[in-house]
């Protein structure tokens, strides 16, 4: 479906803010390999403590980490349930197009076959066959 | 409507077609053919529910119809480019904060077409250049994290 509960719009959102950030996205990275605290996260980055803190904050917020309360060094988890939902976005719309577009090529095969046409589409007699879909890096932005 | 940018990429689906790219054009841009597709599985969108005004600014708008329960998903729609047979641009302001989609249509030459399908509902304020960069980079991950469930 084209329509989608609103409430469900303000999540992803927080979401997709979340993840536009390099160094942000470095910190789920190493969180998806297990627990960390703040110091060990901030290893590898050559900002200040509390700049990593700054985004931990975000990360916490957009639901993306938690952070257990009774530790002393309260370590950050990795939480997939938000990226999740992201995910789940694209694979709903792409299950719309893929489904339409299905339909899309019956409707085509149909047309083809009442009005044959001189080049090519000639002879075009067998069913839907499966075609090379899905994703792609293939971009040509139709400026 | 002026400052759209239909390549930031969320979904990107490129399909090849067994027949003329123009004969494919028309089928996305003609109520008569749109009846027979639309919809995805399970979902009609009758005929008299297809407004098509083919020129920017116009509007192209469906009603898709739950075959199970007649449940009815309106979509609003507004074209933003179109440059038959090759591009096709519109956006439906009221869905996920505004979504755009673009499709353009590719001649492969020998009688047969591609198309690429980008949907974008990315919100305004998200849309800079660097954003841009920084989202698809997170989809690139999204991927590599879905393929280590």
């Amino acid at each position: 479906m084209q329509t989608i509960d609103p409430q469900t719009i303000d999540p992803l959102s927080t979401t997709f803010a979340a993840l536009a950030d390099p160094t942000r996205r470095a910190i789920l990275s190493r969180l998806a390999e297990g627990e960390a605290t703040v110091n060990q996260l901030s290893a590898p980055f050559e900002i200040s403590l509390q700049a990593v803190s700054r985004h931990l904050k975000v990360l916490e917020r957009a639901g993306l980490i938690t952070r257990r309360r009774d530790a002393q060094f309260r370590p950050c988890r990795f939480e997939a349930e938000p990226l999740d939902s992201a995910v789940e976005w694209m694979e709903r719309h792409r299950q719309v197009w893929g489904e339409r577009f299905d339909k899309l090529e019956s409707h085509l095969v149909d047309l083809q076959r009442k009005a044959p046409r001189g080049e090519g589409g000639e002879g075009v007699q067998h069913p839907t066959t499966e075609r090379p879909t899905g994703s792609s890096t293939h971009k040509e932005p139709p400026s | 409507m002026t400052d759209v940018h239909p390549n930031v990429g969320e979904l990107t689906y490129v399909r090849t077609w067994n027949a003329p790219r123009e004969l494919v054009f028309a089928c996305m841009t003609t109520p008569e053919h749109l009846t027979h597709f639309w919809g995805p599985s399970g979902v009609s969108t009758p005929l008299d529910t297809i407004t098509i005004d083919l020129r920017p600014g116009g509007v192209f708008e469906t009603v898709m119809v739950n075959d199970a329960d007649g449940a009815e998903y309106p979509t609003r729609g507004v074209y933003v480019e179109i440059d038959p047979p090759a591009t096709l641009v519109w956006t439906e302001p009221d869905v996920e904060g505004g979504m755009t989609t673009s499709i353009t249509f590719r001649d492969l030459g020998d009688g047969r077409c591609e198309t690429t399908t980008h949907q974008t509902n990315v919100p305004e304020m998200f849309r800079s250049p660097e954003v841009e960069a920084g989202m698809l980079s997170s989809f690139d991950r999204m991927d590599a994290y879905l393929a280590t469930l």
